[in-house]
């Protein structure tokens, strides 16, 4: 009986090590192809542009894949409807902005069908992606109520002539640094309330702006199926001022090789001087050996 | 060293002249030569094409190359070691060792300037270090203490052989004429009169004093191009000692294995004797201490805090991709070592030799360990970098440029035993006449 459960167990682990050995080469060698991707942008409601991406599984990670040429169509692969080709950069990607010819039908159009389009070639096979985005548009603003100021955004989209408020959608409000964006609020993310407007309070009162103290608020919905990505920015002066104080003509360790500080010239030039000083002393000292050496030879031969 | 007292002169400048080499000689020469080569070839495509070549990016900048900069340095610190220190201490059984040290010393040196070359990818702006260089910037340090110590190993190699050249000159029957007439190029205004004597002497030992801070100077100022840059496993105020000890380590551990090769290539078993293997066994055992103290400074006291960056680099050293490496260099560049030489029998020259190449081999890959993992975790965090930024392994080019430099160094050291005595014939006879009874 507890052979028979040995046997059972083994039978077990070997079926186990087996499905998921099985599983994860699958998952390895199925993924092994380019995959190719499509995203629509549209920067400070003005020019949009569609984002092309191609990457491949390489172990268990996607790694981008460069130099791959992918056209760009707006509604079918048709060659009128061809927006721009772009061959991938180091980090798997590639851009086509809205050309100007196509302004007519974007502004005539609420929905669109971009469509992306690989060719094949020796190692990769041909392959196709597309995005369907409603027209919209992103609205920022601040509110200043009782000495508390927020930020409110709202995402528009195309209904006839009209730009309507959508609600629930999720964005970002956020202030632009240097590395990325910091939030207005304490929450990542905001979601539009039933009129289609989503409110953070700022929360930063001292926060670095330029000279003037202006900082710039950012809005953006990332990713959304339905509208895209969407980022718009405004400035205000709720920042503090900064006057950059320059040191650029001071002797410092970080200026230029012409100011550098008083103490370390005397000290490098110093130490530089004693040294080379002695090397060229017992330079000298070597051509005093080679004299000795000469006049003992003459007084030899003498 | 009780037989050599039995020795006369000539038997001594017999055994200790310049040598042909023999077949194993010609071969390993010329397979020196062939990696040199190779090396060569691959740096003529790094010219060609770029630093593009090459595995290096925007984070890991510095690779293999300033690995090797950074080992050569350490191992020319050898010179000062034996040759300086040992001098003005007056430590009687340095003699057959001094000359070995300096050879290793300025065929080191040689190769750690080239190879900061090769790193800067336009070899031709070189110049602009010397015309717009900025005192301010530790880098401009390093070229100007490097080139400062090629000088002075030089100047000590040199004048410490002068009585040597004379002998050679004496010998030109049995080392053949091109040979004396190098020589008298050389050095043939050497007489051995008193008053260049004295010359001599009193320069040797301004060098080795000087020798010693500027040394300490060129290891300090490697480190604190490390150092002065804020970043994980870099960001240590000890820098500069544990760079120090670590260079007198593998130093001591080149020379061990330089003392055995050319007592073994030349047959000079009565001059450098298992007393020389023994007292440097226990030079070694002290620096590999020394040394392995720095590294439990280094590694233990950030791992102890655990802040998030410095995490992310010791984890990646103690247990991740660096692991293997990290141990292997611990254990097989210090504790082995250790636990081999710190018994008398470990003290023996095949064991020691066995120690000394592991301190040599596990030395290389420290340096290696310094410079990457290091470069990979910066404080600031990667903005919009591709994947393959994450890592680093050199490409062959790298590899083939680093291997030939390591093959350039021995062969300089190679060429430097063709022409000269790798033990001072004059030291040897002088000390030789002194133990001599009256």
């Amino acid at each position: 009986m507890k052979a028979n459960y040995h046997h059972k167990l083994i039978i077990a682990i070997v079926f186990i090590t087996c499905f998921f050995t099985g599983r994860s080469y699958a998952q390895d060698s199925a993924a092994s192809t380019t995959v190719l991707g499509i995203r629509y942008f549209l920067p400070e409601n003005k020019v949009p542009y569609i984002e092309v991406s191609t990457k491949k599984k390489v172990g268990r990670v996607f790694e981008p894949v460069k130099g791959l040429p992918v056209s760009v169509y707006i509604t079918d692969t048709s060659a009128d409807n061809l927006l721009g080709s772009t061959k991938t950069s180091s980090n798997g990607t590639g851009r086509i902005a809205l050309p100007p010819s196509f302004k007519a039908a974007w502004d005539s159009l609420g929905e669109f069908t971009f469509v992306a389009s690989m060719p094949a070639n020796g190692k990769e096979e041909a392959q196709t992606a597309e995005i369907t985005v409603k027209k919209a548009i992103l609205v920022i603003d601040t509110v200043s109520e009782d000495g508390v100021r927020s930020v409110t955004a709202q995402l528009k989209e195309k209904v006839g002539q009209e730009w309507v408020a959508v609600k629930d959608i999720e964005m970002k409000l956020g202030i632009k640094r240097a590395l990325g964006n910091l939030s207005v609020g304490e929450d990542e993310t905001y979601t539009a309330d039933t009129t289609g407007l989503a409110i953070a309070e700022f929360k930063h009162d001292s926060m670095p702006g330029d000279a003037k103290g202006n900082i710039f608020l950012v809005a953006r919905v990332d990713d959304n199926d339905t509208y895209g990505n969407l980022v718009v920015e405004k400035t205000v002066p709720w920042g503090k001022a900064h006057q950059a104080e320059s040191h650029f003509w001071h002797r410092s360790l970080w200026s230029t090789g012409g100011r550098a500080p008083v103490w370390l010239l005397t000290i490098a030039l110093g130490i530089i001087i004693g040294v080379w000083g002695t090397i060229f002393y017992l330079i000298r000292q070597m051509f005093r050996i080679r004299k000795l050496g000469h006049e003992y030879e003459k007084d030899i031969a003498v | 060293m009780e037989k050599l007292k039995k020795f006369s002169p000539e038997k001594i400048t017999s055994d200790l002249l310049p040598q042909k080499f023999g077949r194993r000689g010609v071969i390993w020469t010329i397979v020196l030569i062939l990696i040199c080569g190779i090396g060569a070839f691959a740096y003529i495509r790094q010219l060609k094409y770029g630093l593009v070549v090459t595995n290096m990016g925007d984070y890991v900048s510095w690779g293999i190359y300033i690995s090797n900069f950074v080992f050569f340095v350490a191992i020319s610190l050898v010179g000062s070691l034996i040759t300086a220190i040992f001098r003005l201490a007056d430590v009687p059984w340095r003699t057959p060792l001094t000359r070995i040290s300096e050879m290793i010393a300025v065929s080191a040196i040689t190769f750690a300037s080239l190879i900061i070359i090769v790193d800067m990818g336009r070899p031709e702006r070189l110049l602009n270090l010397f015309l717009h260089g900025r005192i301010q910037s530790p880098i401009m340090w390093d070229v100007v203490v490097i080139s400062t110590y090629f000088c002075i190993s030089l100047l000590l190699l040199y004048i410490t052989l002068l009585p040597d050249i004379r002998i050679m000159i004496n010998a030109k029957d049995k080392l053949g004429k091109p040979f004396a007439k190098f020589y008298r190029w050389l050095g043939g205004y050497w007489k051995g009169t008193e008053g260049q004597e004295k010359i001599r002497n009193r320069s040797i030992t301004t060098l080795c004093i000087v020798i010693i801070p500027v040394a300490f100077c060129i290891h300090t100022v490697t480190s604190w191009l490390f150092a002065t840059t804020y970043r994980p496993g870099w960001d240590s105020t000890n820098f500069g000692a544990y760079f120090v000890s670590g260079a007198f380590l593998v130093g001591a551990g080149g020379v061990v294995v330089a003392m055995y090769v050319f007592r073994w290539a030349y047959k000079l078993e009565h001059y450098i004797t298992e007393r020389h293997f023994d007292k440097m066994g226990k030079i070694l055992v002290m620096l590999a201490l020394l040394y392995l103290y720095f590294n439990v400074n280094e590694y233990l006291v950030p791992a102890f805090k655990m802040k998030k960056p410095e995490e992310e680099h010791l984890t990646m050293l103690f247990s991740g991709e660096y692991a293997p490496l990290f141990w292997f260099a611990i254990f097989i560049g210090m504790i082995i070592p250790i636990l081999i030489v710190i018994f008398p029998k470990g003290r023996k020259p095949n064991a020691m030799f066995i120690a000394g190449v592991m301190v040599v081999i596990g030395a290389w890959f420290k340096r290696y360990l310094i410079v990457t993992p290091t470069l990979l975790h910066p404080f600031l965090p990667k903005y919009d970098a591709p994947a393959k930024f994450n890592h680093y392994f050199p490409s062959w080019e790298e590899w083939a440029i680093a291997m030939g430099s390591l093959a350039g160094v021995l062969l300089i050291i190679t060429i430097l035993a063709r022409l000269f005595p790798v033990i001072s014939i004059y030291k040897t006879i002088t000390d030789h006449e002194s133990e001599l009874p009256s």
